[in-house]
């Protein structure tokens, strides 16, 4: 970074940005313009990027079809719902005793919740599949929101360092006045990591709401899908000659995005912190 | 109950959500899967144990799986490398004291923010070889745009394409570490005349490089596991030519119920995740730059 920028070194930055935005920006005005179009523009498949049709009632459409998508939105807001409790009550639990409570075997058990952080999630994905089905768990969503309940490595990681960030004196100061571990955990912990919380609860959103292959190896009633699986259905034709709606799959993915959005807008300034944090506890 | 051991106690209590998912949710499935790849299975009949058959079969015999391993590496490599340079390069423009920054970093970044499964449904539009925004562009230019999708030469670029709209992700984390390298730094080196140039390769670059070591552990491990690009845009076609290591893995496990297969191809799948792993942390030291408080 050179404090004194020149003239043309600032036109040249702010040129380059401009360009790359609009790039990067097309395709999402392709998605509303094919998202505004009719029927029979898409059956033909004559899109334009700027949109020419403004069939708005589409968005209203997706929601009278045979495939239920206010059904699809209540199950993706149910999954998401019990995924963040789950990581939010676990992981902050698990993180204040790695990060507070002194017991034997402590450094071991702390060495294998890092070992595992590399393992890729498809070693456990059959097996697991075999376990929930034995549960009786096929098409519901207990597959894929209990194993939040379980935390995963990497949130507790990060939990950990934001709480060896507090000082100890605080604790030592609640034992004093009375409070047990679990007093200290609810009472002094839990307040001083919030924004670490929900950070968490951003990134756990933001993984559950457009997880795509879990739904599909878990659900295969329409009525069961989040909206992720639920698009996909829409998009997916039963005969090779028939065209995909795609006016409609295409509102589908912005509802899909739009969430994701309003998230991000929103939890940016969270964000920026735990990755900053991410980025510099990792190598620690 | 002395102190001691109340407080060993409760660490047992804190972290049990923890140790009862290893032991469900890992390390049993992990035991599970190894005995499963050991067996032909098709979830129906009881397991058949067959030895190392499954991997004999899959290190000799299978040529789609040495094809989907091929096509792996080959898409993972590229999109990592060139993601990372231009997230570099876009970072660094966006760390430049300058007014309206923060709105070219919002902007870089909201095509991240689309879920891979509708950027995925989005992209079978833009490279439809006729009807597609991408080639009716080149059109204008009179270039005969490539076939993309249906084509086994040009379907991994246009996966690589795809993976490159999301570049605000990186850029963003990239972004977020350099803020944090002190401006002190750079007032030095100006001092000493040093132009941005040289200010990116000799200050942001070694200051950046554990926050770039980090994406590039997770980035490795990521792009192994890429599935819902290829299951949704390829299907891992033409011809195999954007068949990867998951969508086979699926394929085998959930469409043909070969699950003793499937656990096979998992494990073969750990093991290359493992020995990339060790190496670009094994390399570290050659090439990341430690602030002397972190090292211990």
């Amino acid at each position: 970074m050179n404090l004194n920028l020149r003239m043309p070194e600032k036109i040249t930055v702010y040129a380059i940005l401009t360009a790359l935005s609009t790039l990067l920006g097309v395709p999402l005005l392709y998605v509303f313009s094919i998202a505004l179009a009719s029927d029979e523009t898409t059956y033909l498949a004559k899109f334009t990027l700027i949109p020419q049709e403004f069939h708005f009632e589409n968005f209203i459409r997706v929601f009278s079809l045979d495939l239920n998508f206010t059904r699809f939105f209540m199950n993706s807001f149910t999954l998401v719902f019990f995924a963040i409790i789950g990581q939010l009550v676990s992981s902050s639990m698990v993180a204040y005793g790695f990060a507070r409570l002194r017991a034997p075997g402590k450094d071991i058990l702390f060495m294998i919740l890092l070992s595992t952080m590399m393992i890729p999630g498809e070693v456990t994905m059959i097996p697991s599949f075999i376990l929930f089905r034995y549960f009786g768990w096929i098409n519901t969503l207990l597959p894929l929101i209990v194993p939040n309940f379980f935390t995963n490595a990497f949130n507790v990681f990060l939990l950990r360092q934001f709480i060896a960030r507090i000082p100890t004196e605080m604790d030592e100061a609640a034992q004093i006045d009375g409070l047990g571990y679990f007093g200290i955990y609810t009472r002094i912990i839990i307040p001083m990591i919030k924004p670490a919380l929900i950070a968490i609860a951003i990134n756990t959103f933001t993984w559950n709401w457009g997880w795509f292959m879990g739904p599909l190896i878990y659900i295969n009633d329409f009525e069961k899908a989040p909206l992720a699986l639920g698009v996909q259905i829409l998009s997916a034709t039963s005969s090779s000659g028939q065209v995909p709606p795609w006016n409609l799959v295409m509102v589908g993915s912005l509802l899909l995005t739009l969430p994701m959005l309003v998230t991000y807008f929103f939890g940016q300034k969270y964000m920026d912190e735990f990755g900053v944090i991410g980025g510099s506890a990792a190598i620690k | 109950m002395n102190m001691r051991k109340r407080e060993a106690l409760w660490f047992y209590i804190m972290v049990s959500p923890w140790a009862i998912g290893f032991l469900v949710f890992t390390l049993g499935p992990m035991v599970y899967s190894a005995y499963l790849s050991l067996t032909n299975w098709d979830l129906f009949n009881p397991p058949q144990f067959v030895g190392f058959q499954n991997y004999i079969d899959l290190f000799t015999k299978d040529k789609i799986f040495w094809k989907a391993v091929g096509n792996t590496f080959y898409y993972g490599l590229t999109s990592m490398v060139l993601g990372m340079v231009s997230a570099l390069w876009l970072a660094n423009l966006l760390n430049k004291p300058l007014p309206g920054m923060r709105v070219y970093r919002t902007l870089l970044y909201i095509p991240a923010t689309v879920p891979v499964l509708a950027s995925s449904l989005l992209f079978i539009r833009l490279l439809a070889p006729d009807a597609g925004l991408v080639n009716q562009f080149l059109a204008l230019f009179g270039i005969d745009g490539p076939p993309w999708l249906l084509s086994p030469v040009w379907v991994k670029p246009a996966l690589i394409l795809m993976s490159l709209w999301g570049v605000g992700a990186g850029t963003t984390l990239l972004l977020a570490g350099m803020k944090g390298i002190p401006m002190e730094f750079y007032e030095a080196a100006a001092l000493d005349g040093a132009n941005s140039r040289q200010q990116f390769w000799h200050i942001t670059l070694p200051m950046l490089s554990p926050v770039i070591f980090f994406n590039l552990v997770m980035g490795l491990i990521g792009s192994l596991q890429t599935f819902t690009e290829v299951y949704i845009v390829t299907g891992g076609g033409p011809n195999n030519a954007s068949k990867m290591i998951v969508p086979y893995l699926f394929d085998n496990a959930f469409r043909w119920y070969k699950m003793g297969y499937a656990s096979a191809i998992a494990w073969v799948l750990f093991g290359i995740a493992l020995l990339f792993t060790v190496l670009v942390f094994r390399s570290s030291s050659l090439w990341v730059y430690y602030e002397s408080e972190v090292k211990k």
